[in-house]
């Protein structure tokens, strides 16, 4: 599952610079964090719009997991720092 | 007893009487003590401050065979797998970079969480009546505080899964005089007034 757009794949030389694949921050469910705290995190901290956190929400939820934003790999590390910030489970990976 | 936040005009006002903001400020100075072991912490003489130190890490784990290997790819036996509830693996499959991630931002990411649960902490203990009316940012504050919090009353009490708030839950509920009852209603109380406060800071008094 993923909400990154779709790129053109690069052709994969050793020694280039990493393609511009996005990267990916995930945040999975767990019992403790609240359905209001986490709609709040994303909206507070990704500046979504209600709808759109409530439905990522409701994502982790009830599929487990959800993707909430994607980029360069130092943007989803900074995400992914961020969420952990707010005691979310998050982890980042290259979007495959 | 506890009113739960509201909205009013700028603030963040809730009704918390002298031993509720006691209990609270302690597990959040306790939730510190883990985050930020090298700083000594002051004795506050609050009756209820050693709660989470008393449970200690094993004590809800009879509760669930689970271990904590998803969370962490190497996990150390000295480490309190409590800061793991507070600090996971940031990347699945490569624990070279999840280690990598952990390196360069866990000391922040500590000292972060330590001075918010101060902050928390401090906006507490400075209410002289039950009326505590916080302005945003102390709200947020607490907000985030407490999340913290109860993760780690989570783990002490061996909450990994949906089924185990119920396992928990239930046991308690059969055995009133179970050691871990009073433990589970703080939970429980924290879970209420978290959500009423994000409930609040959404602009919405209850969610959903």
């Amino acid at each position: 599952m993923s909400i990154a757009p779709v790129q053109e794949r690069q052709s994969e030389t050793a020694d280039l610079a990493e393609p511009a694949t996005p990267w990916i921050t995930l945040v999975w469910n767990d019992p403790v964090n609240l359905m209001s705290y986490v709609t709040y995190v994303f909206q507070s901290y990704f500046n979504y719009p209600r709808a759109k956190a409530e439905k990522l929400m409701m994502d982790v939820h009830t599929l487990g997991k959800a993707v909430v934003s994607n980029g360069s790999r130092e943007e989803m590390e900074r995400d992914a720092m961020a969420m952990q910030g707010y005691g979310l489970w998050a982890t980042f990976e290259k979007d495959e | 007893m506890a009113r739960a936040f509201k909205r009013k005009g700028e603030l963040f006002v809730a009704k918390l009487d002298a031993a509720e903001r006691a209990v609270i400020a302690g597990l959040l100075d306790q939730t510190r003590a883990l985050l930020a072991p090298a700083e000594s912490l002051t004795d506050t003489g609050d009756p209820f401050a050693d709660l989470v130190a008393s449970l200690g890490p094993d004590f809800g784990s009879s509760f669930t065979g689970e271990d904590h290997e998803h969370r962490r790819a190497d996990p150390d036996p000295e480490r309190d797998p409590a800061l793991d509830r507070l600090l996971p693996d940031a990347h699945r499959g490569d624990p070279a970079i999840a280690a990598e991630f952990r390196r360069l931002t866990e000391q922040d990411l500590r000292r972060r969480k330590s001075d918010n649960l101060a902050r928390a902490s401090a906006v507490l203990r400075a209410a002289e009546t039950e009326r505590v009316a916080l302005p945003k940012p102390d709200a947020e504050a607490l907000l985030v505080a407490l999340t913290d919090t109860r993760l780690l009353l989570a783990e002490r009490l061996g909450i990994q899964t949906e089924s185990d708030v119920e396992a928990v839950e239930g046991v308690v509920a059969r055995v009133p005089d179970h050691p871990l009852a009073y433990a589970v209603a703080v939970y429980d109380f924290l879970t209420w007034l978290q959500d009423s406060l994000a409930g609040a800071l959404m602009g919405r008094r209850h969610f959903g």
